[in-house]
Parts: C-alpha cells; structure tokens; sequence
C-alpha cells in the first residue's frame, strides 16, 4: 500500500479507518473531500439535498453536462469513487438543514462532519449535537472573495506535533552517568589527528563542562563572560583550523547552560486538571498523568528521554556507539514510565495493558511536544466573543505609510475581521430578508444600506458600538452576491482538507480559532474569538 | 492587465511582419555570473585552463594543473568542471579525469573538497575552487580519505606513499591498481 | 425555484466580473465585456502538470480562461497518482500534460487546452511570448529560473528607466513542501524577479564526499554512497538514471549492504528516492491551497477584478495555520530585470570603441571590460586563452558582432571605481545603434 511519506505508515492506517460525512457538496465541499479521497480516507458519505444545476457546471468540477437535473450529492460521489476505488462512498440525498433539525442522531456514526456552506443558525445547532456527541466538527464557507473555517472539537490531543524545529533532547545541561561514563573513554588529548578530528560534539561538550565545573566549584558557566570563556576553551583544543566536529562544538555550547527543567507548554498540560485521571480518561490523559509522575520523581525535572541525536560530524563508531547511548537511556526511561501508566491504569480499573507499548513509546519519544487543542462552543463565540480581541482585530490601523495621493486605496489591516463581522451580518440579512444581499441583481442599494444596518446591529450585540466597518468592504460583500467561485473553494477546501489530515492522523498541530481567508489582497487572518 | 493584452496583441502581429527575428539564444543567470568568474580569472602558472567546446560554451571546460612543489611535482592532473544554469547557487560538478594515487580523490575522479559540497557558498567562485584543487595536490590529507589505501600510507608510511605516487605518476602498478603516466 | 431568466454557467464568476467594486485594480471594468476577453483574448500557459499544475489548469478554467496551454516534460506514475487528481491508474505511462488536457476539457466545456510534451528548452523563446501569463507549478528552481529568464527578456525599458508595461510578462509561481507553500506574483520590471530573490530558496545540502567513504553516520549517507561513489566504481561510463527503476533498486541495495556494515538503521526505498532525486514530499491539500491562490491571482492580474497579492504569500500548516504576505524589494541591478544602462552608438563603432566608452562612461567607469551577448563571448579580457580567441573580435563593429540587431542586452564584467575602491562587477546594458530602429520599436505604443 502507498502511503504518504508525511504522515507515515500510521498517520494512513488511521486515514483508512475514518469515516467522514461531508455536508453540502457544492464546490467548496467537492473540493475539500477530493483531497481527502486522494489521501485515501476510509469512507465518505455526502449529503446533499440539490439538483445540478446550469450555473453549478461553472465552479464544480465533480459536475459535468449530463449531471444536470441529477442529485448534486449523487454526481459527485460518483466522480469521487472514480478517483479512488478503496474508499467506500455513499450519498444521502437530503438537505443537511433538515438532517441537523429531524435526524440528530445521523451525525454520531462519523468520525468527523465537514459541514460546507451552512449559515450561522445551522452551524450553531450542528455544533451541539456534535459536541455533545463527541465528534470532530469542521467549518467551511466559501462566500464571494473571503473565506471561512473553523474547528470545533471539545479537546483534541496530539503527541506526534512533528514541529519543524525542535531542539535536540541532548542533556548537555545534565548528563546522566552513562554518557559521561561514554564520554570518559575517549581522550581529547589523542595525538591521532583523524581521531582527534572525529570525536562527536557531544563528547566534546561533555568533557569541557565537566572540565569547566572542575575548575569553578561544581557549576557551569552562566554570564556571558563565562560563556565566551567556555567558547574560548573549546577552541582551544582544536589541533587544525579545519576541524569541524570542534566548530560544530563551539556552536552547539549554548546547549551545555541551556535552562534544565520542562517547557511552560509543557508544564501547562501536566498542570491541566485533565490529568488527574479516572475511568474517563483518555490513553492520552493517563500518559499525561503518568509522565507527571515521571518527572517529579526519576525524572528530576526532565522528561523521558527523546533517544535520538542528530547528525554531526564523527567516527562511524563513535557516533552509533553514542546513538546506542542515548536509545538504552530512552529505553530504560520508557520502561518506568511504562510501569506508571500500568499502575494508574490499574488504579482506574482499566486493562493495565489497554495503552499498547508502541504508544507508550511514542509518547515518550514525544514527550517535550505534546499539544492540547480545546475550542469553543461555535454558539458561544458568536454570542460572546472574546471582546477585547474582537475589538483589536477590528481597530483600523493603517499600514502605517502615509499612500501618496496618486496611488491606490490600500485595504485596511483590520480587512479580514470587518469580513468576519460581514458574513456574519449576511446571514443574519439572510434569515430576515430570504435573500442574500447583493444575491440579485438590481437590488444592489438597498441591500447595501441593509447590510450595513445589519452590521451595526450584530456590532452592537456583540458590545463593538465604536467599531465600524468600511463602506468600500460593504459594499464588496454584496458585490458578491453568496457566489461560491472556484478558486476560493479550491483554497478553502484545501486549508479544510489540511486540518481534517492533522485531526485524524493526531499528527501535526491543528488550527485554532476561526481562520478567515481574505482572498482580495490574501492578508488572511486567524480570529480567536 | 487585459487592455493592454489587446496592444501587445497588435504589437505581436506588426513585429511578425517586420524583422522581428526571435532571439537566438537566452542566457542563463548562470551564464552570467561565470562569465564574470571566467574573466577574472586569476591562475598560478600552474594552473591552466582550457574550453573543449570552444569559446562560447563556458559551461564545460577542463583545468589543468602541474604541481610544482611536493609529492605529485611533475604531474599533469585534468579536471573537468560542469556548471549548472542555476550557478552560483549550486557548486561546479567537478572530477578528476586523470587517474591519481591520492588519499582524497578516488579512483573514478571523484574530490573530496569541501568547497565543492557542503562549505560551497554564491560568494565562492572558479578562481578559489582552482585554488583549492591545487592545494589538494602540495598538502593531501590523511585525515578526509576518499581512497582509504592511500591515507593510510600517507599517514603510517610517508616515504612510501612518496614512492607510491612516484610508480603511479610514471605509469605502473600500486597495489592491484594500474596508473597512467602523467608525467 | 425555477429561474425565469436561463442560467449563466458563469453564475458564480460573473458577480465578480459584472459588478463594479471599490477594492479593485485600477484598470477593472466591469462588464460581460470583460468575461468575454477573458475567454476571448487571453492565453495562459500553464508550466508543470503535476500535482500544482492538474490544480491550476482546472482552477484556470472554472476562472474564466478558454485558452490554456501545459507544458510538462514527465510521463504519469503510479506514485502520482495519491495527488494527482486528474491521473487514473490505466493513464500511467502517458504523459502528464497530454492527459490532465484531455480530463479538464472533458469535464469544463468550452475551454481549450493545448499539450506540450517536451521540456521547457525545447521551446523557441518566442513560444513563451505568445502568452500574455505564465503560470509556473514546478518543483525545481533550475526551470523556474530558466523561465523567469525566458519572461524578463521580453521587458523593454524605456529611455527614462521605466518598464515599458506592454513589454511585462507576468508570471504567477506556486510551490509546495509538505504543509507548507508559497504563492508569488512576478511582474518583470516592477516586483522581484525570482533571480532578485533567488536566496529564499535554500540549497540543497550536500554530504562531504568522504564522510560517505568513510564515516556514515546516516541512512542519507550510505544512500548517496551508493549513488555516487560505488555507481560508478560498478558501472564504468554508465550514468546513472533516476528515473529508470532498476537503477533506483541498485543504489537501494548498495544502500543497505552499506547500512549494515555499518550498523546504521533506516534505509528504505521510499528514502531512496527522496535522497536520491531530492524530492520534495507533497500533499494534495496544500497544492489545492497554492495552485488556487495562484489561479486567483492570474485572474485578479488579468482582470483588475480586485487587489493583488504584492507579492509573496506564504502558507504554513505544520503547527496551527500560518499565512504571511511579505512584499519583496527588487535588486535594482538584477543583472535579468534590471534595466541596465542605457547605451546609444553609431553603428559604426568597433568592440574596441565600445569598450573604451564604458571606461568613461559616468554610469559605469569600467575598466578591463569583457563582453558576451546573448550567448556569445565578444571579448574576454581573461584567461589568456580565451583573450587570444576573441581578440580578433576588437576591430570589428559591434553592430556586425550583434548581427545587425538594432537594440539589444549586452552584459559586461569588469572593475568599477577608481583607485583603491575597485570593485569587480557585472552590468547589463542595452545598446541602441542610432538610426537603425526601425518600426519595431515600442516607442508608438507608448502611449497605451
């Protein structure tokens, strides 16, 4: 089986297992779902209640000529099993509307809802049913030339974050015995210069602290006098200008007084009330408890070791010898930690061996990186967003140079949360007028001068009086008439399909807030609201 | 930019019927930037260079060099240099075309020189790149082997390893390996 | 709800099209005028049909454009096909271009797209000027600078420095690594060319040749020593080739006898590959995200339907969602689209003449002046072979030695400065002979 090389072997095993109920399947929908069919998701169950229709050939390319008339929902499941054949899909032909209203119970079969072009009064009824029903819930509108998505999930926990930059788990700061044990049978002082030039920065460093505390009362350096010392000391030893593994010692020193001691990220989690544990919780809460544990007591402040170093210039020997270090000391770190989680599995009267060992591993490995992602009840950001971010996003601050008089109005920084509040206001002109403003044409005016009303009104409920938004952005939001063009689906569908990868795979960190694509000059914004 | 589609639109269709020849060839950015490498060239009289394709493919040219001065004085050493169009940002391909006994180029020509891989910099050019070559050749090292039979000589045995070069460049056998002369 | 009026298959598109708007490009007229010239008037080409280029071509069509062409030089593999939306496992072995063509047309009715099977140089360079943009979904900085080269040589300056507008080639580029992406806009002359900016691509690393000889550390290492030292100890004059399979599955084995003699753990085939041809792992989403927000800007670029990106919009998901734009700066010298100086001559002068007038000239104060146009070496003041070569050339008139070109770009090196303060550069100049202009030139059009 192919699978990505991104995500790996289980980040795929967990794709095929998951099952996703896609709602509405216009062109933001379609799109979103193709991403994930080519990614090779399990199955996938499109509900839709429309008919193709003439207009819908100009922006859905799971549509074509002889699909119209037809189930939108029908055509585009089709078109997508003809993409990929493994994944098992199906079409209700219904309108999700109705579904969220007559049918509550649907939505707990899945392990995650798109729910595409749905307006506020649906999303916010959705959102409950699938809170209470524990299933991972993602948003996605496409509207003129803006944008919307938004994850609603009570807590999803991730150990594989694959941060891009990570620091090194090397412990300069605080070898354990068995690396400085290493670090003793080897002589900085060798005469061989190809073993000379070969010697590990690990090793370096290891014997120049130890040196250094010798000569300073047990303690490392610590000003930046001391520190350019200690610099100075390594640069010492070198016998040749060319010796890379001692520059690549010199750059690496800060790790040898680097703080001890775990991230405040980190520290967070094991604080999180969460990880006081009972029947109820998570595999990933009882590690957390577990590692909680673990650092107070064999840990002495640190996590478990990570186990792997990176690349750096050494003797073949030396560095595999060193690799071996650190993996018997990640192993010996795993395996208490493996007695732990199996002593308050056992305290909640759970199967001691239900967390398998490679779990367990991972989670070691990963230790310094988990991440906690919680987000709000839809409902409750649009009833009571976090105000003094709202009124932050919205204050109208000026690129800051003065536009010479003959250039262009430039958009204002404050562009794409005045969309926010915009789209937010057309469904709300939705819901009294029937129409989207600017939806027909000839009607421009007056939905203009409604819209804005509308805006104030919704700024006012939500405490923003001060604020206005720009005429030139009202007037653009009914210039779009709720058009779904292509290219904006395309784009939103695949910021929708990325986080859906990140959420099933628990790989990656997933976005938070409300993310509110500006398609006009592509100052996107992410509101946490 | 649409109105001034339909200018060029015009434009296009007057050029085609003057002389608006197409353009013959396009010069890479590449290009460009060894010529200037090329023009300044500065090389010690040891060091000469030469262009198999003539004098408007600088792409591809060879450099000579002949050691005056330590183990290999008195040799004739050819290197090829292929230069990529996207120069400088990647290094020259360089290889030794002239089979050598040298503890840091192999025996399918292939350098091991820091400046040609992983120390490689835009802000590096021909001139220092022929440079290190030559350096290559009056201090080899024992300590970055890409013939690991030879460092080991260098190192354990160096009046050896002088009578080994000496075999090889005159043509003859080190080991199971049979040298061209080079002298 | 049946509609009275028929429905436009442009329903969507045509409230962006059709309706005025106050956020717009200065030049946008509303109006189906402007969706028919769309369809009409514009040619687009799109380069790579891959996994950016199967996105951008469908999102160029459902955005109004009839008249799209693709280049691409790959045949489709089975490996594509996990993100190449338009590539079904019967269509392996065919090649990219022709078959992502045939599946748009298939499916977005109207739109014409024409397939190039070849490689970007096998191209005349007035191929790429018969579009009026480019749209670049490549991976490889070696083909995106060979076409931005390719585009900034159609600029015209005028003789005040200014970009003569109906000589810019716009070009749209899109790139993606795992999560992450960038979208960028290049108008030759006005925002950076992918030269000015050449340094936000990061180089590939490259292993010391005798760290993988003697001290492997990494399954990286034992990789490329199968790669290139024992490839060729084993196969004399053979070259290697990534593509062909039982290659790749040679150095693979290499790699692993070489892994285990070494104790070294993770060499797969899939690392192979990657290590091997350097490629760059991609994802269908985030192609979806670049190639869109490229495509949208193509039709902003064309239209003035609204603002455009100025001029680099990066896309990260790895942790959380990141966008930036970030407006680069233009190297004013760019030796590709710059402008150069402006150099008026008799057609009469010599190479010799020529070169004594850029010592003297106050833009340049050059000294010990080498020539090259347009490929060929004019004069080399160094090394002493090529000096002996293109000497001959110095009494000749530049005008013969430029093939009676009227107007063109010459590039010169040389030092700059005087006394101590000398410094080595290079120049572009564009070089107009006096009374040889003759109705091509731009000036007419001037005033659009």
């Amino acid at each position: 089986m192919l699978f990505c090389r991104i995500w790996g072997e289980k980040g795929q095993a967990a794709l095929e297992k998951a099952s996703i109920c896609l709602l509405n399947c216009g062109p933001t929908g379609s799109e979103t779902l193709k991403n994930l069919v080519l990614g090779g998701v399990g199955s996938i169950t499109i509900v839709d209640g429309s008919k193709v229709e003439v207009g819908d050939l100009g922006n859905n390319f799971m549509v074509d000529e002889s699909s119209v008339g037809q189930s939108k929902a029908e055509c585009v499941c089709a078109f997508l099993q003809e993409l990929n054949d493994a994944v098992k899909a199906k079409f209700i032909e219904e309108h999700p509307e109705e579904l969220i209203e007559t049918n509550p119970s649907f939505f707990s079969q899945f392990t995650l809802v798109i729910a595409t072009q749905l307006v506020e009064d649906s999303m916010v009824k959705l959102d409950r049913i699938c809170r209470e029903a524990n299933i991972s819930l993602i948003f996605a509108r496409s509207y003129g030339l803006m944008g919307l998505v938004r994850i609603s999930v009570k807590e999803h926990t991730v150990i594989e974050s694959k941060p891009d930059h990570f620091l090194d788990d090397l412990r300069l700061n605080d070898p354990w015995p068995e690396l400085r044990r290493f670090a003793e049978t080897v002589d900085l002082n060798t005469t061989d210069a190809v073993v000379h030039k070969h010697t590990p920065y690990i090793i370096i460093l290891v014997k120049m602290a130890e040196e250094w505390a010798n000569t300073h009362g047990g303690k490392l350096p610590s000003t930046r006098e001391e520190k350019k010392q200690f610099k100075d000391l390594i640069k010492s030893k070198m016998i040749t200008v060319d010796e890379e593994n001692y520059k690549e010692a010199m750059e690496a020193s800060f790790k040898v007084f680097s703080p001890q001691g775990i991230s405040p990220n980190l520290q967070k989690i094991i604080n999180d009330s969460c990880s006081e544990v009972d029947s109820n919780s998570s595999d990933f809460w009882v590690m957390v408890a577990a590692l909680k544990e673990f650092i107070a007591s064999e840990g002495g402040g640190e996590t478990p070791l990570e186990g792997s170093i990176p690349d750096m210039t050494s003797s073949t020997e030396l560095y595999v010898n060193l690799q071996k270090t650190y993996q018997a000391k990640a192993e010996v770190d795993f395996l208490v930690m493996e007695q732990r989680v199996k002593n308050l599995l056992k305290k909640i009267n759970r199967d001691p061996a239900s967390i398998s060992q490679a779990n367990i591993k991972s989670f070691c490995r990963n230790a310094r990186k988990l991440a906690v992602c919680r987000y709000r009840l839809v409902e409750d950001e649009f009833n009571s967003p976090v105000q003094p971010e709202l009124q932050k996003y919205l204050t109208d601050e000026d690129y800051g140079t003065l536009q010479e008089a003959n250039t262009l109005k430039v958009l204002p920084e404050n562009t794409a949360a005045g969309l926010y509040i915009l789209l937010r206001a057309a469904d709300r002109f939705a819901a009294n007028y029937n129409k989207f403003p600017g939806q027909f044409d000839g009607e421009m005016d007056e939905d203009i001068s409604r819209l804005k009303s509308t805006a104030v009104g919704l700024l006012n409920d939500l405490g923003c009086n001060g604020s206005a938004i720009s005429e030139d952005l009202i007037n653009e939001m009914c210039r779009y008439g709720a058009s779904e063009l292509h290219v904006v689906a395309a784009f939103v569908g695949g910021v929708a399909s990325q986080e859906v990868i990140k959420l099933i795979t628990r790989q990656f960190i997933p976005m938070s807030g409300t993310f509110i694509f500006n398609g006009i000059d592509h100052k996107s914004q992410l509101l946490l609201l | 930019m649409i109105k001034l589609f339909k200018v060029k639109e015009k434009q296009r269709e007057l050029a085609e019927n003057a002389n608006g020849k197409p353009p013959i060839k396009k010069q890479s950015a590449g290009e460009l930037r060894l010529h200037k490498d090329i023009s300044e060239l500065n090389l010690p009289k040891t060091c000469s260079i030469s262009f198999p394709n003539g004098k408007d493919d600088l792409m591809n040219f060879e450099v000579t060099i002949r050691p005056d001065d330590g183990y290999y004085m008195g040799g004739t050493f050819v290197f090829s240099f292929s230069i990529s169009s996207i120069y400088p940002h990647e290094a020259p391909k360089v290889k030794c075309k002239t089979k050598v006994y040298h503890p840091n180029i192999d025996l399918e020509g292939n350098v091991c020189l820091n400046i040609l891989r992983e120390d490689w910099k835009p802000v590096l050019n021909i001139n220092t790149i022929i440079y290190g070559l030559y350096h290559l050749f009056t201090e080899p090292n024992h300590e970055d082997p890409l013939n690991h039979e030879a460092a080991a000589v260098l190192s354990d045995n160096p009046s050896m390893f002088e009578s080994n070069v000496r075999r090889a460049m005159s043509g003859g056998y080190v080991g199971q390996t049979y040298f061209q002369r080079c002298m | 709800m049946a509609d009275s009026i028929p429905q436009s298959r442009s329903r969507d598109l045509d409230k962006l099209l059709l309706r005025p708007g106050n956020l717009v490009g200065p030049t946008f007229e509303a109006g189906s005028q402007l969706r028919d010239d769309i369809k009409e008037c514009v040619r687009v080409l799109v380069i790579g049909a891959g996994g950016l280029g199967c996105e951008l071509l469908k999102d160029l069509a459902f955005s109004g454009f009839q008249n799209l062409e693709v280049i691409d030089m790959d045949r489709i593999e089975v490996t594509n096909l996990n993100r190449q939306f338009l590539f079904r496992i019967g269509d392996v072995g065919k090649p990219k271009a022709e078959v992502a063509a045939k599946r748009v047309m298939e499916r977005v009715s109207g739109v014409d797209i024409k397939s190039h099977f070849c490689r970007i140089e096998d191209k005349p360079i007035s191929f790429y000027n018969d579009f009026h943009i480019i749209v670049l979904g490549l991976d490889s900085i070696e083909a995106r600078s060979y076409i931005n080269s390719v585009a900034c040589s159609f600029l015209e300056y005028d003789s005040d420095d200014i970009p003569q507008e109906e000589s810019i080639k716009p070009m749209v580029d899109g790139g993606t690594e795992g999560f992450k992406g960038h979208a960028r806009i290049i108008m030759p002359g006005v925002t950076p060319c992918f030269e000015c900016t050449i340094w936000l691509f990061p180089p590939q690393v490259k292993f010391p040749l005798c760290t993988l000889a003697e001290t492997p550390r990494t399954a990286a290492h034992c990789i490329e020593y199968a790669h290139l030292i024992k490839w060729d100890e084993a196969h004399s004059g053979k070259t290697f080739d990534p593509d062909d399979p039982e290659h790749m599955q040679w150095v693979y084995s290499e790699a692993v006898k070489r892994a285990e003699l070494f104790g070294i753990p993770g060499v797969t085939y899939s690392l192979t590959q990657g290590v091997v041809k350097n490629i760059i792992p991609a994802i269908a989403s985030t192609n979806a995200i670049i190639s869109a927000a490229c495509a949208l800007e193509t039709l902003k670029v064309v239209s003035g339907c609204s603002k455009t990106l100025t001029n680099y919009l990066t896309y990260n998901g790895v942790e959380g969602l990141h966008t930036k734009v970030t407006e680069f700066v233009r190297d004013k010298d760019c030796l590709v689209c710059g402008p150069g100086v402006l150099i008026e001559l008799e057609a009469s002068v010599t190479l010799k003449k020529f070169i004594d007038l850029l010592e003297d000239h106050p833009k340049l104060l050059l000294t010990r002046v080498s020539v090259t146009y347009r490929g060929k070496n004019l004069y080399m003041q160094a090394p002493p072979v090529l000096e002996e070569m293109t000497r001959s050339n110095l009494d000749l008139p530049l005008f013969e030695l430029m093939g009676k070109t009227p107007r063109d770009i010459v590039h010169v090196t040389g030092a700059a400065g005087k006394g101590d303060k000398k410094q080595s550069c290079s120049r572009k100049l564009r070089v107009i002979f006096k009374g040889m202009v003759g109705v091509t030139d731009m000036d007419m059009a001037g005033g659009a």
